[in-house]
């Protein structure tokens, strides 16, 4: 009998929090510094990407491969970009972590990279159609072009651990430098990320 | 004299009020939406989901799933995976359950939860985004190995998934999630109908534990890019889940679908090197030397029809004073057909037709009623009938309580056979690898106990609520009958069964392996049905990598003999 008075006084109560709960939510946007890293879930981020970028590249050009070639060449090497393969279980902007690359080389000073083979088509159609359309003395010359002297390509890997509400997730990203002469890998890289996310099985 | 005429009027008013209720039911969107589709109208489909499912509400789930669907049979492949997308993010937000939801869901009903799907549908999201990216990948040409990368990501999660799926179920004992835990009299009353259903036992061997069809698509797509250890790793997923009961619990050709996946494992381990013994144990267990030349293949993925629709089916909950038992009468509704259906269900799960009832019922004195077990379920309380009185549940029955729960349409054999031509010659029959018809149907028999229980609760607890509100206002002193009889029919018109479920998946799927040279082929499907009518679709397939995946989906009643929809992979 007392239970069902107890009932009778929280059923209104439940209904009336469950319209307070859902009458207060709103859509709330602002603004954050992109350098900030804003963790929803555990899935790869551009902090992440930005992290691995910069720690792959210092090791990279710690490596003896580039002075080796200023001694032997004389200037600074240049890099291509083969492929970076995602092999995780996670949708990964490949072209992004590419471009973190990139920008981690190229601020650098230490090397250089050339174009890749889509971009390169580009360029050549842009030169083919200045030879017809622009004055000479603007035109830029075929076959002028810079050859790469090292090709750099990875994989992005992950294993995933789950039990209940708790999950382990482990990215790894392992990149290689061949010498595009020799064929020898003169640098090979790993970073690895390791992010825990728990969810609770019960909330409001 | 004159209150028994009254009480009958009541309760003769009731039942034809429920009996309209129970009419206004209407074809749900969704299904409307899907019958569009199949006729080609899809842009009609999609407008009907989108006004019927909203991308916020409570059904948001349904919004992205037939959405998803439709863009994918339509050919709009990164517009479907977007949608797909976010069905899979619903699905795993729902781990965590609202406590708030629950409670209200207890006291209004099942619809008034977020729709979280079923436990089948996440692994079918990540299996139509592969074939997205993959025919995405197609179309890209050179550039088509970020997309099959893609493809590869949603197989990854799959496994995953498959993986966890896998450690929960172990066995096949699942402890039901729908039990009510919080307040006493929900308890109580729980309690009172724990023993009277069909016993677990009776059930066994139909929860989806595992999934061997997802398990080989996933071993065919790493094979297409080359990944020859995670193809084989998939392949003898498929192999192990198949002999191991998934053939035999969704009634496929088992002998023939596990010889072609151990084929096709053979065939990886060959590629991949190093399996020799492996590959003559193998060779052994199959009883005969599988073919290992490279040759390319072509698959053949035929989705058939539109899954079966659930249904609502009603029942009146009454007390019996004199045999000091609940009793629960089917309110047969619909169709011919439906009603059939309806009392098919009740008898198969919840009347009194076992043994066990009836030994039951006659010991606790119940004996008139026993020749009428198979039109009734009987819940005798016995000694807890004094209970039931002191918590007002025997008063607030005296004009009954609308118990609405699920149903499942009577699956129907359509298709009788499916071939497969190639350049006009009859090259092989397909074969049925996976049927969301009986998955659909398994869950809805594993889920039938929990759910009356549940509903039985909510509606029970809802009129002793109402009861005892009548007391609180003195109600019951002046206008007792009409006051009892309002609420029982407000409690009525608030009973509702949740019938949301991903309407736009077929009925069944059907494949087939062919090994062709390289090069464009004529591919033709015919598809026979039960009426004798033949379906046919062809399209000009292109054979240009080792696995080839072609898939298509034959609606039973489309308009067309062509196929659009198809793919290639």
């Amino acid at each position: 009998m007392k239970c069902n008075k107890t009932l009778l006084k929280i059923t209104p109560l439940v209904i009336a929090c469950t319209l307070a709960v859902s009458g207060c939510s709103s859509t709330k946007v602002q603004r954050v510094d992109a350098n900030q890293e804003v963790a929803l879930s555990d899935k790869w981020n551009g902090k992440d990407s930005q992290l691995v970028a910069e720690a792959m590249i210092n090791d990279m050009l710690s490596f003896p491969w580039v002075n080796d070639h200023l001694q032997k060449e004389g200037q600074r090497p240049a890099i291509i970009i083969q492929s970076v393969r995602n092999k995780s279980h996670q949708h990964i902007a490949v072209d992004t972590f590419l471009n973190d690359l990139k920008r981690s080389i190229l601020r650098s000073g230490q090397a250089d990279f050339v174009a890749n083979k889509d971009v390169r088509r580009e360029i050549r159609d842009e030169r083919k159609d200045q030879e017809l359309n622009s004055s000479l003395e603007t035109q830029n010359e075929m076959g002028q072009e810079q050859g790469a002297d090292y090709a750099l390509s990875g994989t992005i890997n992950s294993f995933v651990d789950e039990q209940g509400g708790s999950r382990v997730t482990f990215y790894q990203v392992d990149l290689r430098l061949i010498d595009m002469t020799t064929n020898r890998e003169v640098w090979n890289g790993q970073k690895k990320i390791q992010k825990l996310q728990e969810r609770s099985r019960f909330g409001f | 004299m004159q209150s028994s005429v009254i009480s009958h009027f009541f309760l003769a008013t009731s039942l034809v009020l429920l009996a309209l209720l129970t009419g206004c039911q209407a074809t749900p969107a969704n299904k409307s939406a899907i019958l569009l589709a199949q006729q080609g109208n899809f842009e009609s489909a999609k407008q009907a989901i989108r006004s019927d499912y909203s991308a916020t509400g409570k059904s948001k789930l349904l919004h992205y799933l037939e959405l998803g669907m439709l863009n994918h049979l339509q050919g709009n492949y990164e517009r479907s995976n977007e949608l797909l997308a976010e069905a899979q993010e619903i699905i795993e937000a729902q781990y965590t359950v609202s406590v708030v939801e629950s409670a209200v869901a207890l006291v209004s009903g099942p619809t008034y939860t977020t729709y979280a799907g079923k436990v089948y549908h996440r692994p079918l999201i990540n299996l139509y985004k592969a074939l997205n990216y993959n025919a995405l990948a197609n179309r890209a040409g050179p550039n088509k190995q970020q997309f099959l990368d893609s493809a590869m990501v949603e197989m990854r999660q799959l496994d995953t998934y498959l993986a966890n799926l896998k450690d929960k179920t172990g066995g096949y004992d699942r402890v039901s999630d729908t039990e009510p835990t919080s307040d006493d009299l929900t308890n109580q009353i729980y309690r009172m109908l724990q023993p009277v259903f069909a016993p677990n036992d009776l059930l066994v061997n139909i929860d989806y534990k595992d999934d061997a069809f997802a398990h080989y698509i996933s071993g065919m797509l790493f094979e297409r890019s080359h990944e020859l250890d995670s193809a084989r790793i998939q392949y003898q997923r498929a192999a192990s889940a198949f002999e191991n009961g998934f053939a035999e619990q969704y009634n496929l050709n088992n002998k023939k679908i596990i010889a072609q996946v151990y084929a096709d494992l053979i065939r990886v381990m060959t590629e991949a090197g190093g399996y020799k013994s492996e590959i003559r144990k193998l060779n052994k267990k199959i009883g005969k030397t599988t073919r290992t030349e490279k040759k390319p293949i072509l698959n053949v993925i035929q989705n058939v029809g539109i899954g079966p629709q659930r249904k609502e089916f009603n029942l009146l909950l009454k007390a019996d004073h004199d045999a000091k038992a609940l009793v629960m009468t089917p309110i047969l509704w619909g169709t011919a057909k439906e009603r059939k259906a309806q009392m098919r269900w009740f008898q198969m799960l919840f009347a009194d037709t076992s043994i066990f009832d009836i030994v039951q019922n006659y010991a606790m004195g119940d004996i008139g009623d026993v020749a009428m077990g198979a039109l009734t379920k009987r819940i005798p309380l016995g000694p807890l009938w004094d209970d039931a009185e002191d918590i007002g549940l025997i008063q607030a029955l005296e004009y009954g309580s609308r118990i609405s729960v699920t149903y499942l349409e009577p699956l129907q054999q359509q298709v009788k056979s499916a071939e497969v031509w190639v350049n006009g010659k009859k090259a092989a029959e397909l074969d049925k690898i996976y049927s969301v018809s009986l998955l659909t149907l398994q869950d809805a028999l594993r889920n039938a106990n929990s759910e009356i229980q549940v509903a039985l609760t909510r509606e029970m607890i809802k009129a002793i609520t109402a009861q005892k509100t009548i007391n609180a206002t003195g109600l019951d002193q002046s206008f007792a009958g009409f006051a009892k009889f309002a609420t029982s029919v407000v409690n009525a018109v608030t009973a509702s069964a949740d019938l949301r479920q991903w309407q736009s998946l077929p009925a069944q799927i059907n494949y087939v392996q062919l090994p062709l040279a390289k090069g464009t082929y004529e591919i033709t499907l015919k598809t026979h049905l039960t009426t004798g009518r033949v379906i046919e679709q062809s399209e000009a397939v292109d054979v240009s990598d080792d696995i080839t995946l072609w898939h298509t989906r034959t609606f039973l009643q489309q308009s067309r003999v062509t196929a659009p929809d198809s793919t290639f992979l």
